[in-house]
């Protein structure tokens, strides 16, 4: 009579519980809530489980309505979702729909839904909740100096540039020494250089400066510390200026092929003009040294020097090469 | 009550960072740098703002007391914020996230941009043994996201910093690129042989 009644109650709660798939779980005991006061059963359960004794189940409770139901239209949502959590659709009240849909179906509704869940949401990153969080930031930032509003007086007034990188990422650890590496930026026109040392400061550091935007670059990763690879470009920086300023004994024996910039005088192409010219006998009869000096001074063998000068040092260009045959054209009479 | 819960403890991990760096900036100080010469420095600033923050604040349950020092702040001239992730969605909300956290704490944002993605595939045998002709090819999409930033200080940076980073989402890593500016040291003002004259030595 026992047995009757528990199993009764037992398929009464299964009607309540299971709903439609009732019938394929009449078979198995999936829901069953009693511990059934048997002998027999009891027996029969202590035999299955090789004396472990009875499974115990605990009595299941039905949830009660989600919480969402319960929520006010202008609540505190930053109280809801205070701090990064994941995605509880009993605790959103938003009806959101996520997953690639069946045929002729809709995406799945939130209850249940392993998308929603496994996505990293912002919702405890709305714009009200961050607005509270820069009120509260606010007191400890400071101000950008006024003064310094555009790029030109920031370079002006702090011409040295430190450019370092930061990574952050999830990994087995949180350093990554990419993060040592710093790159020293200045303008070579905001030191103190003199013509000599500005030509020794260029030859020592070679492919470091970029003349088009008069840039000296100095890329430091020889040290495992950050700290300590800013101390040593200013080091570099340092050395480079007080080494150019000086001038060793062997300079003097810089030849033409060292300089940098292309320069006429005493170059073979003063020569052969004013070669040309003494046998055109552009100046009148006469040899010697008055009559170079006296055509070095012409208006056109200075246009023709300007244009030459012009050609080697930028290079060929179309309105460069026009100069230089409209100088060739007048020395030359033609 | 939650939020103000959350509110308060971020200022107190906040300031526990700001403790330490404020200790080891002015362990760096008191080691004698030469390049660190703060008093020097501030009669050349032809500036107005001459309080520097460099905060630390001691937290219990009186409202946060914000110590300011004398060390001058850092000027960063650029800022630059580069996001990695592999989903465009979740770059985007956190992209609106960071310009709007900027906004708020009066940040000037120089421009906002998305540089394409990369794509890596690869192709691997499908079968363990023999097929050499069925393959499987896989491919991970990185998306970019680039926030620029201009003209910050030292502080403001580090709250920004500290305030974008702590909530980055799982699955994204970010690099910042910072300028920091700096004057002119005084040893390259001039250069030291006018001081002292060179002698005479072979030079190596």
């Amino acid at each position: 009579m026992a047995s009757h009644t528990s199993w009764v109650f037992r398929s009464v709660g299964r009607i309540n519980v299971a709903g439609i798939r009732l019938q394929g779980s009449m078979s198995r005991m999936t829901y069953s809530t009693e511990v059934s006061a048997d002998s027999s059963n009891g027996n029969k359960d202590f035999q299955e489980r090789g004396g472990r004794g009875p499974i115990i189940r605990r009595p299941r409770r039905e949830s009660g309505e989600p919480r969402t139901e319960k929520m006010a239209v202008d609540q505190d949502w930053t109280a809801v979702y205070p701090a990064a959590a994941s995605f509880n659709p009993n605790s959103v009240p938003l009806p959101v729909r996520m997953g690639y849909p069946v045929k002729r179906g809709v995406p799945p509704e939130k209850r249940g839904n392993l998308e929603l869940i496994k996505i990293p949401n912002f919702l405890h990153l709305t714009p009200a909740a961050i607005k509270k969080h820069c009120e509260a930031l606010k007191p400890f930032c400071t101000e950008w100096p006024s003064a310094l509003d555009s790029d030109a007086k920031c370079d002006e007034h702090f011409p040295i540039k430190m450019e370092s990188t930061d990574y952050v990422s999830a990994g087995p650890s949180v350093r990554n020494p990419s993060a040592r590496i710093i790159h020293l930026r200045v303008k070579l026109s905001s030191l103190n250089l003199d013509e000599h040392a500005r030509k020794k400061m260029l030859k020592l550091v070679g492919d470091r400066y970029n003349k088009k935007t008069d840039i000296l670059t100095i890329r430091t990763d020889s040290c495992p510390l950050r700290r300590q690879n800013q101390d040593y470009a200013m080091y570099l920086l340092t050395v480079l200026y007080h080494e150019s300023w000086k001038t060793e004994a062997w300079e003097a024996e810089k030849t033409v092929a060292d300089m940098e910039e292309y320069s006429w005088e005493d170059s073979p192409s003063q020569k052969k003009i004013l070669d040309v010219l003494v046998r055109m006998k552009v100046a009148g009869e006469g040899e010697g040294e008055e009559v170079r000096e006296q055509l070095l001074g012409r208006k056109e063998v200075q246009e023709y020097k300007d244009s030459v000068t012009r050609l080697k040092n930028e290079g060929g260009s179309e309105s460069a090469m026009l100069q230089y045959k409209e100088a060739v054209k007048k020395v030359l009479n033609l | 009550m939650a939020a103000s819960m959350y509110l308060r403890r971020e200022l107190c991990s906040l300031a526990r960072i700001f403790n330490e760096i404020s200790h080891s900036g002015l362990r760096v100080l008191g080691a004698g740098s030469a390049h660190r010469k703060c008093s020097i420095i501030r009669p050349h600033l032809p500036v107005t703002a001459s309080t520097s923050f460099h905060t630390a604040s001691v937290f219990l349950s009186a409202p946060s007391s914000i110590t300011v020092t004398e060390e001058p702040d850092t000027l960063f001239q650029r800022v630059s914020l580069l996001v990695k992730g592999h989903d465009k969605a979740v770059l985007d909300s956190y992209e609106f996230f960071a310009t709007m956290a900027a906004e708020e704490l009066g940040i000037n944002i120089n421009k906002v941009y998305e540089p394409t993605k990369d794509i890596d595939r690869l192709t691997v045998l499908k079968s363990v043994h023999i097929f050499k002709k069925h393959r499987v090819q896989y491919e991970m999409r990185t998306h970019y996201r680039c926030i620029e930033l201009s003209h910050l200080t030292g502080s403001t940076v580090q709250v920004y910093l500290e305030y974008i980073q702590r909530n980055l989402p799982e699955g994204v890593a970010m690099e910042v690129t910072k300028t920091a500016i700096e004057k002119v040291p005084d040893h390259i003002l001039k250069p030291m042989w006018e001081d002292n004259p060179v002698e005479d030595k072979p030079s190596q």
